[in-house]
């Protein structure tokens, strides 16, 4: 690492320049130090172990033992939640990712748009994504509760049919998804970063060439948006490969079973429909004690979210490295 | 001078030769106990178990003040609320905070922890103190604490499972006695169902698997079931009284009204461990249920007025009328452990002295798990409980066997249920027949 | 989902408001056909959606004052009012430790975030080293990295090792070793700092550390405020975390795992359970009323501006 000042002064080689380079050194592997440690610690050495203990029998009471494809073939052949929990992750992945962004774009230009209370409007999009994950979880739980919570009251007075929603393996997800709905509030604040970013000139030069809102919004606001959108899809499928917490609390509460003493809790009540792929790194590794296996998960996990960290790099690289 | 590359590749070798140090000694570093510890010494003990009722509590506390009283040496530091994945994660784990001594409520993993050398085998032990292990514990209790003859645990108390039913609506339906025959109790839990719009005003019975205790292992020990076969394979798809107990459960839904109508009542149901039971609350006629709701229901201001019986029987299995499903709660020492001898004292005391046994088993309306603690007379004489001690001594009763990766294929089958009583696996042999691939497969990968 | 992990923008501090609605007098962003139906159209949803996303919060707190057996009915106005259900939830076993735990792990970890965070943002954000392309990278792969990836070989060595599961200090400590999200959201924002002030103050013969607390660490407050409200809802939002570090001793307990087991291990009633909800809530929505200014900032900062 050559280390250099900010704006370096071009001078013939000196020992002074040496003594100053070497000085440079020494200054930024002691302002990068803690991370340096830290990457070493939490990232690059349980990377490489788990990729080590994923060919090892380990059960966490006798050292691991050298096994081969053993614990892949068993993950992808024999394990029976793999495929349904990477389906499941696939469709939050999908279904999730594009609602959210969808709504946060609506949210944002009606905040926008609106004349009158549009801070109010703004605090109260925004202050449901600060509801901690399983309180706000535990809440949906109650309200979509089929026999007694309050959503299912309405619509059956309404007259609209009441769906089973948590307790429902076709409803389960859709559940899910109103709670991560609920949650916009980023996203809604981004967009609308953005969105009033748009020079006001191209909407009237739209407008005089007799644009409708349909195509003011189609030619200006969305190429506008793009990098944005990019943005939001990366990260939003990055964040929802990792989705745990909510899916996680939803299948123990509304199963209604006792994760107490003497219970196994099921995964992803109902019928496996909120199970995750990380849900099954906490099966495997710390109910099962199957850590070989667990550590496979944890690499499919690994290279699905790097490859998406490598695309938003890629096609971001000019945001990402933006120097001064 | 460092050169650049030089230097790059430098600190790139000093987070690897961290990271080397750090993995050979996270994979191979765990703790090793011993038996070597001194009992007389002052020393205090971490004990572990998964009671969290404040009468359940109150009861284990009282059990320890007496054990401190007589071993005033010995503190016994009591962490209730501890689920099975905790124990499993604590024994892994040792070190300065994890428990000497271990209590769990289910036999399921005493295979687990015995094949694994995680507890300790108390042969030794019991050897040592001149306890004679085959005329101190009953022989049900003895062989769900043994794996491979290694005796690592001790029988904790026990509990026996029964059908508990509301007796006033049960006047009100016209039923004179409970029902023996399982037809007897369809026809009764048929007729003690009040539906109203598309839920119930009354239900006779919850047979749904999430119904709380009613699960597939607790139906089929109706049929005195065989999970594995003498090899160690899982015998499920061949077994006739499993597939009897899936199809008798599937029929009893359909008669109280149909899976999703079942299910959609079920989310009226309170906690299980709550005062809104639904038994409790009058909201089922029937449940299957162990011997401690009746300890609940007397403790709180519910006013079901209840019986217990056993629950009923297949039609062709009507002589064996009075058996039910059994287990228990057992305990350990963990082999991490630096003080096994004073863990040993503890354990002693609560698994085999009379008094202590009856008076928790009083106290949390268990059943004991000693011969002279059943023989007791200061064993509570109320009927409700005789009747779960009867249970538990009937020669027909049964319990699940360990397996080496503990409850694993009980989850397995219960996820089978699932999927049946919902109507996505239709096909009931051949969801059974997967099921025991999956239960192999499961054990295999944990050998 | 909490803090997602995400990039850039480059709002300076100097940035206007970006958020701020768009002063009447100004011109509306473009004309529009109808202006008055448009008017009624946009308050009417606006006022719908804003009713839609705060029934929640008014079910839960009516929830949290019914009696443990009108839960499990449908009504949904309390009768009577059980206000005694945000005293009981406190004698749960353990409420108040949990509380406790989580200001512990919370405070902490913000602190120790900072501390470690500022400087590496500032070394990745001026000095000029080879492979700072790569160091960037190596932020972003981090902070993209699904914490289940690592957490196998990091839970044997708290557990096996260092014996300090069933504490806070797994939770803790790490957080002085720098967090890849707020390095990179400081660093972005440090981009912004003109370079003449830093070399005003190294003409002056300010050391780096001097030029990083008296010229860029106030001039990057907003920030730093901003990236210690996210580390703060970060930890006190945490469940992964302390279900596999610290749940084995009910002593170690946060908020989010106790709040978690409430329904299961400790067979705690809706109503009861729905207070505990409110109580957990509550101080976060509170922070966020007297902070929206940065924490929306903070949002944005997250985000690209195109």
């Amino acid at each position: 690492m050559t280390v250099t000042a900010t704006r370096p002064r071009r001078r013939a080689k000196s020992p002074g320049l040496r003594r100053r380079r070497r000085r440079d050194h020494l200054r930024a592997l002691a302002f990068l130090s803690p991370w340096l440690l830290g990457t070493g610690l939490f990232f690059l050495y349980p990377l490489v172990t788990t990729a080590w203990l994923s060919f090892t029998k380990y059960d966490g009471f006798v050292s691991p033992t050298w096994d081969g494809l053993t614990n892949w073939k068993f993950v992808f052949q024999q394990y029976p939640f793999f495929w349904p929990a990477l389906r499941n992750t696939v469709w939050f992945v999908v279904v999730l990712v594009t609602l959210r962004i969808i709504a946060g774009l609506v949210l944002g230009m009606l905040v926008i748009h609106v004349k009158r209370g549009s801070s109010v409007l703004r605090t109260i999009f925004y202050a449901p994504y600060l509801a901690p994950p399983v309180a706000g979880t535990l809440a949906f739980v109650f309200l979509l509760n089929p026999g007694t919570g309050p959503v299912n009251a309405i619509l059956g007075r309404l007259g609209l049919g009441e769906p089973g929603w948590f307790n429902d393996p076709t409803w389960a997800k859709p559940a899910l998804t109103l709670l991560a709905l609920w949650g916009v509030g980023d996203l809604m604040v981004i967009f609308m970063a953005s969105l009033l970013d748009v020079p006001r000139e191209l909407y009237e030069a739209a407008s005089l060439d007799g644009a409708g809102a349909v195509r003011r919004f189609r030619h200006v606001t969305l190429p506008h948006l793009r990098p944005i959108l990019l943005f939001a899809v990366i990260t939003g499928v990055i964040t929802t490969m990792q989705y745990y917490t909510e899916p996680l609390i939803a299948g123990q509460v509304s199963s209604g079973q006792i994760g107490g003493s003497g219970q196994q809790v099921e995964p992803g009540y109902p019928g496996g429909s909120t199970l995750t792929l990380p849900q099954l790194v906490y099966n495997l590794g710390f109910q099962r004690f199957d850590i070989g296996a667990a550590c496979v998960i944890a690499m499919v996990l690994f290279v699905l979210s790097m490859a998406f960290a490598a695309l938003l790099m890629r096609r971001g690289s000019g945001f990402l490295t933006a120097e001064d | 001078m460092t050169g650049p590359r030089h230097l790059r590749r430098r600190i790139a070798g000093c987070a690897m030769l961290a990271s080397l140090a750090l993995a050979l000694t996270a994979c191979f570093g765990s703790s090793k106990g011993g038996a070597n510890d001194n009992p007389d010494a002052d020393v205090t003990i971490t004990f572990w178990h998964g009671w969290s009722a404040p009468n359940e509590v109150g009861a284990i506390n009282a059990n320890i003040a007496a054990f401190e009283k007589k071993y005033p040496n010995i503190t016994v530091k009591a962490v209730g609320n501890i689920t099975d994945d905790k124990i499993n994660q604590a024994l892994r784990a040792g070190g300065p905070n994890a428990p000497d001594v271990v209590s769990s409520f289910t036999t399921d993993n005493v295979g687990e922890f015995c094949d694994s050398k995680a507890f300790v085998d108390l042969a030794p032990f019991m050897q040592k103190d001149g306890i004679d292990p085959k005329t101190t514990f009953p022989p049900a209790q003895l062989s769900y604490t043994q794996y491979n003859g290694d005796q690592c645990a001790l029988p904790l108390l026990s509990d026996a499972y029964g059908l508990y039913y509301n007796k006033d609506m049960f006047n009100a339906a016209g039923i004179s006695s409970p029902p023996k025959t399982l037809s007897e109790f369809d026809a009764d839990a048929v007729k003690l169902t009040k539906q109203s719009g598309d839920t119930y005003s009354q239900l006779g019975f919850m047979p749904d698997y999430h119904g709380y205790e009613s699960t597939i292992t607790h139906f089929a020990s109706q049929w005195s079931p065989t999970y594995f076969t003498s090899a160690g394979k899982s015998n499920v798809a061949d077994d006739a009284g499993i597939k009897a107990a899936f199809e008798w459960q599937k029929a009893l839904v359909g008669k109280l009204g149909g899976y999703s109508r079942l299910e959609k009542y079920r989310t009226t149901f309170g906690d299980e461990f709550s005062n809104n039971n639904p038994f409790m609350t009058g909201q089922v006629a029937m449940a299957i249920d162990g011997e401690w709701r009746a300890g609940m229901i007397d403790d709180s201001n519910s006013k079901v007025s209840y019986g217990v019986a056993p629950f009923p029987v297949p039609d062709s299995m009507a002589s064996q009328y009075g058996k039910g499903y059994i287990t228990g709660t057992i305990v350990g020492i963990a082999s991490t452990s630096q003080k096994q001898n004073a863990a040993w004292e503890f354990v002693k005391f609560m698994t085999t002295d009379t008094d202590a046994v009856v008076s928790f088993a009083n106290a949390i309306h268990n059943v004991p798990s000693t011969i002279a603690a059943l023989a007791s007379p200061k064993v509570s004489q109320d009927p409700n409980f005789q009747q779960f001690i009867k249970i538990a001594a009937n020669p027909n009763s049964n319990t699940t066997p360990s397996s080496p990766n503990g409850g694993a294929y009980q989850l397995t089958l219960q996820n089978l249920g699932y999927n049946y009583e919902s109507g996505k696996q239709a096909d009931l042999q051949s969801g059974l027949e997967a099921t025991a691939k999956t239960i192999d497969n499961d054990i295999a990968q944990a050998q | 989902m909490t803090t997602t992990p995400a990039p850039p923008s480059a709002i300076g501090p100097d940035a206007p408001d970006a958020m701020a609605p768009p002063r009447g007098d100004e011109p509306a962003p473009y004309r529009r056909p109808h202006p008055f139906l448009d008017w009624v159209w946009l308050h009417a949803l606006g006022i719908a959606l804003a009713l839609l996303f705060v029934l929640p919060f008014v079910f839960m707190i009516l929830t949290a004052l019914m009696s443990d057996q009108q839960t499990l009915t449908r009504d949904m106005w309390p009768n009577p009012f059980a206000w005694h259900n945000f005293v009981d939830i406190w004698h749960t076993q353990g409420f108040g430790i949990w509380w406790r735990n989580t200001i512990v792990y919370a405070v902490s970890g913000t602190v120790l975030t900072l501390l470690s965070s500022v400087p590496v943002a500032y070394a990745l954000a001026y000095f000029r080293f080879r492979g700072r392309n790569v160091a960037m990278m190596v932020v972003i792969a981090t902070m993209m990295l699904p914490p289940q990836v690592a957490i196998i070989p990091l839970y044997l060595v708290w557990a096996q090792d260092l014996h300090l599961t069933g504490t806070l200090w797994p939770l803790i400590i790490p957080m002085a070793f720098g967090d890849a999200f707020s390095i990179f959201l400081l660093r972005q924002f440090m981009l912004t700092v003109p370079r003449e002030y830093l070399e005003a103050a190294r003409m002056d013969g300010c050391s780096d550390l001097r030029t990083l607390l008296r010229v860029v660490v106030p001039m990057v407050r907003p920030a730093i405020f901003a990236v210690g409200l996210f580390q703060f809802f970060y930890c006190w939002n945490d469940y992964f975390g302390p279900q596999i570090y610290s749940s084995e001793n009910p002593g170690a307990w946060t908020l989010s795992y106790g709040l978690g087991s409430l329904k299961s291990a400790h067979h705690t009633d809706w109503n009861l359970t729905m207070a505990a909800t409110v109580l957990v809530m509550a101080p976060v929505i509170i922070v966020f009323f007297f902070a929206q200014k940065a924490f929306i900032e903070g949002v944005t900062l997250t985000g690209v501006k195109g």
